[in-house]
């Protein structure tokens, strides 16, 4: 039996942790404390580094990495908590916000230090009320306890932060999206480079970090590197030579939902396969797996042959999809393929930002058409291929071969990959959100093509079994490019 | 400099130059629509992607970068002698390989999905980068089967209509009420594929505020579709119909650079014509519209003279006479000329000469439309003097030996003593204030030059018709000294004339030695005899102008 890794949940459970008196009795901001004792700012960060720790909200980039890009000189610099939570199928941020909001501003002031930041901004989804009010009144007793404001603890620092309400639209998750939010403009993500580390808020150097990344901090602090890197597996990075260590340590809110029986959030090492964590979600409601999304609805789907792989950040993008915000979503034999990418479709076509030409007006026509397949009037032709050949009569001309060809499902390929080509990585968007609509759309097409097909058949939704609606390894694109990562030390 | 491998030509172009400009400055076409030089650079069309070239150290090799980069925002500057690629490259980069090709037909094909398509009732047809770019690098054939949509028709102020199912959301009318007016009345409403340009609006839909700032009109200009529209051109011709011609503003005295589009019949549409030192791409919408008394009805189109208290229609060789008749009678001193800060430079000049080596009087004046208001945007100003020569009038005016160009209470003191008023106006809805009326009146007898009838023609003795802008060769002096042409487009109206024509020929009438065959032939003696003017011949001062020194 697997066991929860609680660490940031760890408390999350024990009576009003949401206070300053009795987070401090759970060992509240002395993680800080000792940062401002025990360390220089360049020590947080060379930790940070060393931790291996990798961004949670979404990209999985290098915390570390990230703020070695920070220029030092430029002040003022500043934090931009992403607390936008609305990946569908995510849900891990906001009980950190509603129920251990000092766990939040305890990173948020080691990040502080570390980077030489004064200002933070958190930016809250606008439907996270409660979230909102809790971390105000945090914020409210951190400044009454002298860990916010001027001269925090008589360090001479001075740090500062601020919650901000988003108005509902999920593009303001994406980082620049949400700096253009922050400063009261239409929430439109920025051409990059030049990238928030350089150019951010208010034109001035920022740092972007997800409410789970920051609360990884006073443990990485508190705990020590050592003992930080020894959860979750470190692969070899193989494209260098010698191979360079892929760390993928801590642990991670894995938000379950679907077909488990006890679905939520569980905070587990890194490295489970979805297997084994339906397991830990009190195991499969229904039959059979018939596929799983491992990160948000934006990641490439996974079927029942892929459960394997490990929930990963490197696991799953050498298996062709991604950890993203960790939301599993679990489904079983009972689901309709078609009808999950429609519903997921619906979602992009709504949330586009609407800026850049191929997703704007892309998003939209791909939800169209699996609406189309999915109400029964997909395009199937049967045609003539002019295949030639030594035809019937013995002699070289048209061999009148047909061939059945499904043209919508052609066509919501070409389409997606018009927007994000999904096999050569390439897009011709202003962000990634392109590529977070093209991916459901041809994965969920290629792996599960028999219950598209089937509906373009006959007519309507037809929900096949798993045996028959999921296209097999042989014939799966990404099971066929998968590449199963080895850990560094086994070299 | 920079020196870059474009397609598969090697070219030098200026540091800090886009790879939109770079192509184009070598003849090669990157499509583009959200891109504008005079504005910001979102970004956002997706439509001027290239394929740049790198470096990649494992390989070894010069490859293609793995994204294609946007032209508009990919600058190109001067590398470091260790970072030149192939050893001498600043930078490579292909517009038309397979890759770009296939990327322009996507994005042709998404900006056409919604797009209704109505090029044989739009406005735009014939201009539109939307036809012409899905023409040269399009499909010719939809895959889109579902619904269009279809956002409302809206009247945005006074000159401007938006047909939104034509816009492509490039966003440039955005940011030039942004930018360059500073004005802000257009955004975006609703998200994604519903975006929509709207001016602000209360919740029932009645605007709070309208596009109607003096240079709204330029959003038409920018819009690279027929979403934007002119109502004063609307469905008046297909822009194929019209010719044009390159000439200059007349609304004040900054000068815009234009282009006269017309037809045999009339002046169509004006449109800003790009110079960097004086109207960048813009121009204001008093002088855009202001070209309807060109194709007036009311034109003066014969020579009147005063029958019985009336003016009545006569011919040419009449009206001169009685003029010559009448100016051969009264002394020098008892006449006054007055040229016009609306004529051109050779207008000018043809009289000075006219009234300092024919009538031999240095006293002249200078009429001209009144002041109006000035009006500063962030990157363009309206100037008060509503003339657009009247720096070069007074210049020329003034030129010969001992000239004295009266303006303003002392022209008018002037005018009450003289006999006879030989008034060159071209300004006809300038009102006359009661003292400069009864000046007139006072005038045994008033020679008027002018294109419309007003209250000038109506106390002269004889009315002259003469041309407007449109109708003539010239130039223009502007308020910072640049030197413009003005070319003809129309012919005049009737029996109209250009004003030196009209000059000259009294100066001939009266034995003068003038013999000038047309206006060009005027800019070279100016050349020769206005101090400052040397270098303003039409040859030299082309297009572009030139700025006296
Ligand atoms: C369309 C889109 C939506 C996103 N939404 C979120 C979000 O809701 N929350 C979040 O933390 N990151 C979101 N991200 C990722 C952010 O852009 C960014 O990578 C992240 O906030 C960086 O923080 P991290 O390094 O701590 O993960 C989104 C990205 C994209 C492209
Ligand atoms: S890809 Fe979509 S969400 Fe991202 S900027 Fe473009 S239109 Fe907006
Ligand atoms: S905007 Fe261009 S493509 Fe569209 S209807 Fe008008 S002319 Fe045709
Ligand atoms: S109205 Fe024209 S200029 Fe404005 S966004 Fe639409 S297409 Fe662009
Ligand atoms: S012109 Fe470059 S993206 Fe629009």
């Amino acid at each position: 039996m697997i066991e929860e890794k609680r660490i940031l949940y760890e408390h999350l459970d024990v009576p009003d942790i949401n206070t300053f008196d009795v987070f401090r009795q759970y060992d509240g901001y002395t993680r800080f404390e000792k940062a401002i004792a025990e360390y220089q700012p360049e020590d947080i960060a060379k930790m940070v580094m060393d931790s291996g720790l990798k961004g949670r909200g979404g990209a999985g980039f290098s915390t570390g990495l990230k703020w070695s890009f920070v220029p030092r000189d430029i002040k003022p610099c500043y934090l931009c908590c992403n607390a936008d939570e609305s990946e569908p199928g995510t849900f891990s941020n906001r009980y950190v916000l509603e129920k251990n909001p000092h766990l939040l501003i305890e990173g948020i002031l080691i990040c502080c230090y570390a980077m030489g930041i004064e200002t933070t901004y958190v930016y809250i989804r606008g439907e996270f009320t409660l979230g909102k009010k809790m971390l105000d009144a945090a914020i409210k007793e951190a400044y009454e306890k002298g860990y916010l404001g001027k001269d925090v603890r008589g360090t001479g620092l001075n740090i500062d932060i601020y919650t901000h309400p988003g108005a509902g639209a999920y593009i303001c998750g994406e980082e620049t999206g949400l700096i253009e939010s922050l400063e009261g403009k239409r929430g439109q993500p920025r051409n990059k480079p030049p990238f928030p580390a350089v150019e951010g808020v208010f034109g001035k150097p920022t740092v972007v970090q997800n409410v789970e990344t920051l609360c990884n901090l006073p443990f990485i602090v508190g705990n020590g590197v050592e003992w930080y890197t020894q959860m979750g597996p470190t692969y070899a990075d193989t494209r260098a030579n010698p191979p360079t260590p892929d760390p993928n340590t801590g642990t991670k809110l894995y938000c379950i939902s679907g077909d488990v029986n006890e679905p939520g959030v569980y905070e587990l090492e890194l490295g489970l396969t979805s297997t084994e964590l339906i397991e830990v979600a009190g195991g499969l409601r229904g039959e059979e797996v018939k596929a799983v999304i491992p990160g948000g609805s934006s990641a490439p789907i996974l079927t029942h042959y892929e459960l394997d792989t490990r929930l990963d950040f490197t696991s799953l993008t050498l298996a062709k999809s991604m950890l993203g915000s960790g939301g599993i979503i679990v489904m079983n034999e009972t689901r309709n393929i078609v009808d999950c990418l429609l519903n997921i479709m619906k979602f992009y076509a709504h949330e586009s930002c609407g800026q850049c030409t191929p997703c704007r007006w892309g998003t939209p026509w791909v939800r169209d058409i699996v609406q189309r397949i999915a109400d029964g009037n997909g395009r199937k032709s049967t045609i003539t291929r002019p295949k030639f050949g030594v035809a019937e009569n013995g002699r070289w001309g048209d061999t009148g071969e047909t061939e059945e060809i499904y043209e919508d499902l052609d066509l919501l390929e070409s389409v997606a990959n018009n927007i994000a080509n999904v096999d050569t990585m390439t897009w011709n968007t202003i962000c990634v959100f392109g590529i977070a609509v093209s991916w459901p759309a041809v994965s969920y097409m290629r792996k599960f093509r028999p219950e598209f097909e089937a509906a373009i058949r006959e007519g309507k939704l037809v929900t096949l079994s798993v045996a028959e609606a999921t296209v097999p390894p042989e014939e799966n694109y990404a099971y066929q490019q998968r590449f199963v990562p080895k850990e560094f030390a086994d070299l | 400099m920079a020196f870059i491998k474009l397609n598969d030509l090697e070219v030098e172009v200026e540091d800090g130059t886009n790879i939109v400009e770079a192509a184009r400055q070598h003849g090669i076409e990157v499509p583009h629509y959200c891109y504008h030089p005079g504005l910001s650079r979102p970004a956002n069309c997706r439509m001027c992607l290239v394929e740049p070239y790198v470096f990649f150290p494992p390989a070894g090799a010069i490859v293609p970068d793995r994204q294609l980069a946007t032209g508009c925002t990919t600058t190109v500057r001067t590398a470091p002698p260790d970072r030149k690629l192939d050893g001498k490259y600043d930078f490579i980069v292909q517009t038309d390989s397979p890759r770009v090709k296939k990327a322009r037909e996507d994005i042709l094909e998404f900006l056409l999905v919604h797009h209704p398509l109505d090029c044989p009732v739009c406005d735009q047809a014939g201009e539109c980068d939307l036809q012409d770019f899905s023409h040269r690098h399009g499909h010719d054939k939809s895959r889109y089967l579902e619904v269009k949509n279809v956002p409302p028709k809206k009247d945005l102020g006074p000159d401007v209509l938006l047909y939104s199912t034509r816009c492509i959301v490039c966003t440039r009318c955005i940011r030039f009420c942004e930018e360059v007016s500073g004005s802000g009345e257009l955004g975006l409403i609703h998200r994604g594929s519903h975006d929509e340009i709207d001016i602000p609006r209360s919740h029932d839909g009645t605007p709070i505020q309208v596009l109607d700032n003096k240079l709204a009109g330029n959003v038409v200009d920018i819009c690279p579709v027929g979403a934007l529209i002119s109502k004063d051109f609307l469905f008046k011709s297909r822009p194929w119909f019209l010719e044009k011609a390159n000439s200059v503003c007349t609304g004040c005295s900054v000068g815009c650079n234009i282009t006269v589009e017309y037809k045999p019949d009339g002046v169509y549409r004006l449109k800003p014509r790009f110079h960097g030192d004086i109207n960048q791409y813009w121009m204001c919408d008093d002088g855009r519209l202001g070209y309807h008394y060109v194709n007036s009805e009311d034109r003066l189109q014969l020579p009147l003279k005063r029958v019985d208290d009336e003016l009545t229609p006569t011919h040419w060789a009449d009206a001169l006479t009685v003029i010559t008749e009448k100016l051969s009678e009264v002394a020098a001193e008892d006449i006054l000329v007055i040229g016009s800060a609306q004529g051109t430079n050779e207008d000018n000049y043809v009289l000075q000469q006219f009234a300092h080596d024919v009538l031999q009087t240095t006293q002249l004046g200078l009429f001209g439309q009144l002041p109006g208001e000035e009006h500063k945007f962030p990157q363009f100003s309206i100037e008060a003097d509503k003339n657009p020569n009247t720096a070069g009038a007074r210049t020329i005016l003034g030129s010969a030996n001992g000239n004295n160009v009266l303006e303003g209470d002392a022209l008018w003191e002037k005018v009450s003593g003289a006999k006879v008023v030989y008034l060159v106006s071209g300004a006809p809805e300038r009102p006359l204030e009661d003292a400069e009326k009864s000046a007139l009146e006072s005038v045994d007898f008033l020679i008027v030059q002018d294109i419309l009838p007003s209250e000038v023609t109506e106390l002269a003795d004889v009315v002259l018709p003469g041309t407007t802008f449109a109708e003539k060769d010239g130039t223009f002096t502007n308020s910072t000294g640049w030197v413009q042409r003005i070319r003809k487009a129309i012919d005049p109206p009737g029996e109209a004339r250009a004003d030196w024509e009209i000059t000259q020929q009294l100066a001939k009438q009266l034995g003068g030695e003038m013999n000038y065959h047309f206006a060009g032939e005027i800019a070279l003696a100016i050349a020769e005899n206005v101090p400052g003017y040397g270098d303003a011949t039409h040859q030299k001062i082309g297009d572009a102008g030139i700025k006296l020194t």
